[in-house]
């Protein structure tokens, strides 16, 4: 076949679909996916009692705050990554503030701590709940993300794929943490952030299987 | 490098609104630019040309992940290389990936007999010439010349319409479930 006749064929189909599906597609996969793991949240965990009061304590804010504005940066680099020939801009470099800060936030609970104290809050007691459902619950998001970007074009599936894990495991733990009565961030800065890595993940092997066009 | 952006801009712009000519003229503009790029990867005359139709398809195909604000030539060479790559690494790669391209013809359980019954429902709800042409080519492995010789169509009328029918199933199975728009 000669490629004029190719182009020819393909000139007779002009017009595309409208360019604002892909961030219309995300939104409405972000609004599906949240409220399948918001039920999931509410069914299996539960907020705590005391939610209230306990985030009046900046420490104690800054667990579910991190993780939310991990989510709020990966988005727009998910959405960019969907589309060839678009450049990642300042969301890329902003969002590593974010494992900076929660370094700080160990290093810095490492100090004020009492060292007899440092090793029971570090392990605290609900490890076996934390990193599983953080992937459980980042799962329906990831779901529909993946979904939803199939729709773009990404010319790194592996890493979009991954984004789209940042973007789930944000939510997803920024829900976590309204359950999580483990206010210290030798527990948190430490568990929620192995979490979102494996949720981060299965995103990427997500990503390079599905994602591919 | 700017004019160039510009006018091709400016011609897929017109394309959006239904413009063929325009579309075609931005075809035919982009094809030799984007030869040199397929032919930068290796390979030689016909395989070059293929591979090359390829992409055409491929920037036809994800066509709306352009937007309009944005510069086109970016847009347009990250597509050309990143489906040139894979082409080839598809078409030198040896063994491995074939097996690949077939999980996703192949259902995985060969006792499951729903994929199988899904793509038959699924080729019902599609044109019946467009289901003809991905049995003939998709499952019967003709090539699209001798597809179109059974359907009394050109090679060209025949790959695309094969690559639209994938395209569709491909958009229905991902929405099989949910409620289309």
């Amino acid at each position: 076949m000669k490629t004029e006749d190719l182009i020819a064929q393909l000139a007779a189909d002009p017009a595309p679909a409208p360019a604002d599906t892909l961030e219309r597609r995300t939104g409405l996969a972000l609004l599906a996916g949240g409220a399948v793991t918001v039920v999931l949240f509410l069914v299996l965990l539960g907020a705590r009692p005391d939610l209230g009061a306990a985030l009046s304590d900046p420490v104690v804010l800054a667990k579910t705050v991190l993780p939310l504005a991990l989510a709020l940066l990966a988005l727009p680099l998910a959405l960019r990554g969907a589309r060839p020939g678009v450049a990642p801009g300042l969301p890329a470099r902003v969002i590593w503030a974010l494992p900076v800060a929660s370094c700080a936030l160990l290093a810095g609970a490492f100090v004020t701590t009492v060292p007899s104290e440092r090793l029971a809050l570090w392990i605290g007691h609900s490890i076996p709940v934390c990193l599983p459902m953080i992937v459980t619950l980042s799962a329906p998001i990831l779901a529909g993300l993946i979904a939803a970007l199939k729709r773009g074009a990404p010319v790194n599936p592996l890493r979009e794929g991954a984004l789209a894990g940042l973007v789930a495991a944000g939510l997803a733990t920024a829900i976590y943490s309204t359950f999580c009565i483990e206010d210290s961030p030798l527990f948190y800065a430490t568990w929620y952030v192995l979490g979102i890595l494996i949720a981060t993940g299965i995103g990427a092997v997500a990503g390079a299987r599905f994602l591919r066009w | 490098m700017t004019d160039r952006n510009d006018r091709w801009g400016d011609l897929l712009r017109r394309a959006n609104r239904g413009d063929g000519q325009a579309y075609a003229a931005f075809l035919t503009e982009i094809a030799p630019v984007l030869r040199t790029v397929v032919r930068g990867r290796g390979g030689d005359g016909d395989e070059v040309e293929d591979v090359l139709q390829e992409v055409l398809l491929a920037i036809h195909a994800k066509r709306h992940t352009w937007r309009e604000a944005d510069p086109v030539t970016p847009w347009l060479y990250a597509i050309a290389r990143y489906k040139t790559v894979d082409i080839w690494r598809r078409r030198r790669g040896g063994a491995a990936v074939p097996i690949d391209d077939l999980a996703e013809v192949l259902p995985e359980d060969p006792v499951d007999v729903t994929a199988a019954r899904d793509l038959s429902a699924m080729l019902g709800r599609i044109d019946d010439r467009a289901a003809e042409i991905v049995r003939a080519v998709g499952i019967e492995g003709l090539s699209a010349g001798e597809a179109g010789a059974r359907f009394g169509m050109s090679e060209g009328a025949v790959r695309v319409a094969y690559h639209r029918a994938m395209q569709r199933l491909k958009e229905m199975a991902e929405t099989k479930d949910a409620t289309r728009e």
